[in-house]
């Protein structure tokens, strides 16, 4: 009987068949490959990616040296460089939109011509003709029995039209969450976006149900430049009427 | 009778601190390239049993290609039962009806009743309801009468068990356990992925989803043909655990995660098995064992488990889990890499699920913190066919960080087919 340390009876010579202690000496199995597979990273982390422009080491999508985007492989400064209000991509015009809204005053809109409105309003008409086009929820949206007239005066570079959402970090400046909140407004619906020399231009980046501007669908991603008296519809009921 | 010995390695950090109890170690445990069945006593003519059981409730001639699919991929897999290998096909609906052979038994294949079996496959219509506990018990009486070893059934549904009370599913699965194992296979997307998993792990089968009819005939080919190549029946994982020690958890984790720690079968005093179901020749699967030891002094070597297969009395190959106690910190901290890669695996089959569950019951912030982290352990541990079907869920902003943002709208089949195939794993050795 092979003898364990502690005492017990094995009939294992390898290891003790009741507590497991290694019994006397004896080589369990020639070189176990338990010692040669322990290595001291796991095999396939992630390598550290450095920034291509400070080289700092990569931790997220922006570097935390010099901010450059790893994703789009831009660096930092480029998003803030004006200069493109035509014809913007959708996906920049929503990036880069807090960027924008915060520069300078000095920018060219700033200070030209007289100052502009949107005024809010819920427009029956409007509702009636969503309504009748039919679509896939119509039928379970009620015009609202009140609503206020808003009027949002607009300034800065951009202004963004849409529902405040708390949970993507979203807060349009012109924000129609309500109530009443107009179930067919995206939560980033439009940007209007100020022109070099005064004006304002609109622009869809993508909403979900389109927009239109004095009763014409507009295409997503083109800037349309605005008249006063101009109405942008968009969602249900919802018109901005342009005031000069 | 001499077995032929099925390789078994074990991967772990075998040194622990002063005090430390836990021990880690992946299993893995490969079958012999060839010769399975020489020594291991081939399934003689009528040592393998099939059964196809092929859902014809109502629902399954809409749209009708369903009916028309399964019908031609049943009659596919039934070209490919070997000569000899006992067969039958069964008919679900609110009960189950023997379609071939039409008296309840099993027939032999050969030409002739292959034939004849197809014919009585096409004239399937769907008409009735769903009670897949009474298939199960079906297909168990059947191959209760059979004499053989290997024994293996294929069940296709499109819909919810509805006709028959939940725990009839259950006791039939208890039931039907250790009997035959069970392939299950969803067509369209009315079917409850969690009932058919259910069925699958009891089962010691696999679960998948067949969105498209048109892709049924292939993969019931494959899955009859996989069937015939298994050899050995009845393998069970044994683990013997020292005394005082706990088995925190046996887990399969390659070629997918299934927790098998609920199914220990007590076989000796420190010893429980762990059903695994039929090998084929050159099979590999990956197991990762979890086990609490009491802490012994530094400079001790203890036999943390022995991990053996075993098929009857035969034992057919052994591993050694060990602990040593160590006071130099670079040997205990080591973390192993295959121990930390199934650990990441197993995460990755979890957070799928749970942020699935959670898109349902509409947390959108929920869902987006444990698909994001879904997406980094798929990109970070080379699991592209998780990572491909993660995509079409959420649209992946940033990898390597997990940043993403849940897609609006989601095709309900490939929602279910990320569920399904959520416990894939893949492998990180070359």
């Amino acid at each position: 009987m092979p003898a364990c340390p502690a005492g017990h009876d094995s009939s294992a010579t390898d290891f003790c068949d009741v507590c497991g202690m290694r019994i006397g000496g004896v080589a369990a199995s020639p070189a176990s490959p338990a010692s040669a597979a322990v290595q001291a990273a796991p095999a396939r982390a992630v390598p550290a990616e450095p920034c291509p422009q400070c080289g700092t080491e990569r931790t997220g999508q922006f570097c935390e040296g010099c901010g450059f985007d790893f994703r789009s492989g831009t660096p930092a400064s480029a998003a803030a460089q004006p200069g493109t209000t035509t014809a913007l991509d959708p996906a920049s015009a929503a990036a880069t939109g807090s960027g924008q809204a915060t520069a300078p005053a000095s920018s060219p809109a700033a200070g030209h011509g007289p100052a502009w409105t949107a005024v809010v309003t819920a427009d029956r008409g409007y509702y009636d003709r969503v309504i009748a086009a039919g679509g896939p929820d119509a039928s379970s949206i009620e015009f609202p029995a009140y609503c206020p007239e808003r009027r949002f005066p607009l300034s800065g570079q951009e202004m963004r039209v849409g529902r405040r959402s708390v949970s993507r970090g979203l807060e349009p400046e012109i924000d129609l969450s309500g109530p009443p909140a107009d179930p067919g407004v995206s939560h980033l619906h439009a940007v209007l976006v100020a022109q070099p020399g005064g004006g304002w231009s609109l622009l869809d980046p993508g909403s979900s149900n389109g927009t239109q501007v004095n009763g014409v669908d507009i295409q997503t991603g083109v800037a349309v430049a605005l008249q006063p008296g101009d109405q942008i519809c968009m969602g249900a009921w919802t018109v901005l009427t342009i005031q000069a | 009778m001499t077995e032929p010995n099925f390789t078994v390695e074990v991967f772990q950090n075998e040194y622990l601190p002063a005090g430390g109890r836990d021990v880690n170690a992946i299993v893995t445990v490969a079958a012999p390239d060839a010769g399975l069945g020489a020594a291991g006593g081939a399934p003689a003519d009528g040592g393998r049993a099939e059964i196809i059981i092929v859902d014809c409730s109502g629902s399954m001639d809409y749209p009708h290609a369903k009916i028309v699919q399964a019908r031609a991929a049943t009659a596919a897999a039934i070209d490919v039962i070997a000569d000899g290998v006992a067969f039958a096909v069964i008919a679900g609906t609110e009960v189950a009806r023997p379609v071939f052979p039409m008296d309840g038994r099993m027939a032999v294949a050969d030409a002739a009743t292959r034939e004849t079996a197809k014919s009585a496959v096409a004239l399937l219509r769907p008409s009735g309801g769903t009670a897949m506990g009474m298939w199960l018990q079906l297909a168990r009486q059947m191959f209760g009468a059979s004499a053989a070893s290997l024994r293996h059934a294929i069940l296709l549904t499109d819909g919810k068990n509805e006709h028959e009370p939940p725990d009839h599913l259950t006791a039939a699965i208890a039931d039907c356990e250790g009997v035959f194992s069970c392939d299950c296979r969803g067509v369209g997307t009315d079917w409850q992925v969690a009932e058919l998993r259910r069925i699958s792990t009891g089962l010691l089968g696999t679960v998948d989803i067949v969105a498209d009819p048109a892709g049924l005939a292939a993969d019931f080919e494959s899955m009859m043909q996989a069937a015939m190549g298994k050899q050995v029946a009845d393998v069970a994982l044994r683990v013997w655990t020292p005394q005082h020690a706990e088995l925190r958890f046996v887990k399969q984790v390659a070629p997918s995660v299934v927790d098998m720690t609920g199914r220990r079968a007590q076989s000796g005093p420190q010893a429980g098995d762990y059903p695994t179901g039929a090998w084929a020749n050159g099979e590999s699967r990956d197991y990762h064992v979890c086990v609490q030891v009491t802490s012994a002094a530094i400079g001790q070597e203890m036999l943390a488990a022995r991990v053996s297969l075993v098929a009857g009395a035969d034992v057919l190959g052994q591993g050694l889990v060990r602990a040593i106690w160590t006071d130099d910190e670079a040997l205990s901290t080591r973390i192993n890499p295959n121990v930390a890669h199934y650990t990441g695996q197993a995460e990755l089959a979890q957070v799928i699920q749970d942020g699935l569950e959670a898109r349902k019951t509409g947390d959108e912030e929920l869902a987006t913190a444990k698909l994001g982290r879904a997406v980094a352990l798929a990109a970070q541990s080379g699991n592209e066919d998780t990572a491909k079907l993660l995509a079409k869920v959420v649209d992946v902003v940033d990898a390597a960080t997990g940043t993403v943002r849940l897609k609006r709208k989601v095709e309900q089949a490939d929602e279910m087919a990320l569920d399904t195939r959520s416990t894939k794993t893949v492998r990180t050795r070359a």
